[in-house]
């Protein structure tokens, strides 16, 4: 609002000019009797008060509200106030109005310098938390070393003499459990990696059929012993620029579990690829005791172990799929399960064939 | 000795090779040491990176094993002061480490001139196979 003080200025600026010329008017009217002159007179001075009006708002109300108006337009484009000087006015109102303005804009400052440090907090703890795992895991791989050193040593029977039967059978024990151990502290601090987004990706050229024929051959050995059938299943030759260790690492995770839940004997695990012009997808199927519904959706949730009397031993940590469904959003993509218990399974993942972005490694 | 073989390994004796471990862990020197004597192989062991250093400086090794992650000179100054001497190339060093190490740090320690490396916990059959192939390098 403007002052009562400037209104009753302006009104009695305005009536004056009036009154003075309204007795000017008479005056002239005894002289000259001519309504056309009078009515001239009269409209030069109303025309007169309003333009004087006019230059007086303008002056102490549009200047200072333009004024104002311009630094807030600055504030909001990098939030701090350039210009702390007072605004050059007589009226209350536009005065406080800025000075309103000044100190809410320094709150402003200041929360934004709070919460900047407080995200530097934050880092430092992500840091921390990296360091902290990556310490553990080595402390816990050190003492791992000698165990499976030895036990491997004892396993070679020529090489420590022979064992009977029992022991045999409970230094293999002890390796599996060793292995599983060493497997463990791998996936936690993958896991943990992967949570910080501190998981590092490489890109390469990935010949697919190469691929999954290494996989096959690398996993060979384990199904042959429990007679299970490993086939591959693709299609034309196809080059993809990606992360190899990262998409082996999925494939191994994936295969694991399906060795884990095909029957020995009748177990036939096929894994595959698919593309198209942006995406391949791989898949691993098994024809194994399937996973329920309520199971499928919470499968890929770290620590998750499917617990029913239709699961047969569990090997896992709990981490597998978490750590496929990490790898693949990683390099951009999604993984997803389709099942039918008692039928099979089948995981798919997709992946872009060109890695644009690697998302985890924007850790800066 | 076939006529074939070259001159270069003409020295080394694959199967009695002499090998220096630099390893702060005795647990870890004591597990190497008993398995490479067990195939036949003479182990020259360091549980410090500094007089692991003078030992690689003062006698030829066919191979050394060193340890990354040790106490105080690590094994990445043992590599460093040996490139500074321009020696890291004449000798063939597999590193080994349990501490999480990426494939691209892994890649440059090999662009530096280390011979190989080994992550932990090890597979013996894969170290021993990595000892020999780098021996005969």
């Amino acid at each position: 609002m403007i002052p009562i003080k400037h209104i009753l200025f302006l009104v009695s600026g305005v009536s004056s000019f009036i009154i003075f010329y309204m007795g000017l008017v008479n005056y002239l009217t005894a002289i000259e009797q001519s309504t056309g002159m009078t009515l001239l007179i009269f409209a030069t001075a109303v025309a007169m008060g309003t333009l004087l009006s006019t230059v007086y708002i303008s002056k102490s109300i549009t200047k200072p509200i333009e004024k104002l108006a311009q630094n807030m337009t600055e504030f909001s484009k990098i939030n701090k106030i350039t210009n702390k000087k007072p605004i050059n006015t007589n009226i209350k109102e536009i005065h406080e109005l800025n000075e309103n303005f000044q100190s809410m804009g320094q709150k402003v400052e200041k929360t934004i310098a709070v919460q900047k440090e407080y995200v530097e907090k934050l880092k430092e703890i992500d840091r921390k938390k990296v360091e902290f795992s990556s310490m553990v895991s080595h402390e816990l791989k050190t003492p791992l070393v000698p165990i499976l050193g030895y036990v491997q040593m004892l396993q070679k029977q020529e090489l420590m003499g022979e064992l009977n039967k029992k022991q045999l059978d409970a230094v293999d024990e002890i390796y599996s459990s060793a292995l599983k151990l060493q497997r463990l502290v791998g996936d936690i601090l993958t896991t943990q990696k992967l949570d910080l987004g501190k998981l590092e990706f490489n890109q390469e050229n990935i010949d697919v059929g190469e691929l999954l024929n290494y996989i096959i051959k690398d996993f060979n050995p384990i199904a042959n012993q429990k007679n299970i059938h490993l086939i591959k299943d693709i299609t034309g030759n196809e080059v993809i620029f990606s992360d190899k260790d990262r998409i082996n690492q999925v494939f191994s995770n994936l295969i694991k579990n399906a060795i884990d839940f095909v029957e020995p004997e009748r177990g036939q695990i096929t894994i595959g690829a698919r593309s198209d012009k942006k995406f391949i997808e791989f898949f691993v199927k098994d024809n194994g005791v399937g996973i329920s519904e309520i199971n499928q959706k919470e499968i890929f949730k770290k620590f998750y172990q499917i617990d029913t009397s239709t699961s047969r031993k569990r090997n896992g940590s709990g981490l597998g799929l978490a750590i496929c469904k990490g790898i693949t959003e990683g390099l951009g993509g999604k993984i997803w399960v389709e099942s039918k218990e008692n039928v099979g399974t089948t995981f798919h993942f997709e992946i872009p064939k060109q890695v644009i972005k690697v998302i985890s490694k924007n850790n800066q | 000795m076939s006529k074939n073989s070259t001159i270069k390994n003409s020295k080394i004796n694959s199967n009695h090779l002499n090998v220096l471990i630099i390893d702060d862990n005795e647990q870890i020197t004591k597990m190497l040491t008993t398995f490479l004597e067990l195939k036949n192989h003479n182990c020259i062991v360091s549980n410090d990176g500094k007089q692991g250093l003078a030992l690689i400086q003062k006698n030829k090794h066919d191979v050394v094993l060193l340890d990354l992650a040790m106490p105080e000179f690590d094994g990445y100054s043992v590599i460093q002061a040996l490139e500074n001497k321009d020696q890291l190339k004449n000798n063939k060093i597999i590193v080994f480490t349990a501490s999480t190490i990426t494939q691209d740090e892994l890649d440059e320690l090999v662009n530096r001139g280390v011979t190989s490396y080994i992550l932990k916990p090890i597979d013996i059959d894969l170290l021993l196979s990595k000892i020999i192939e780098s021996a005969t390098s």
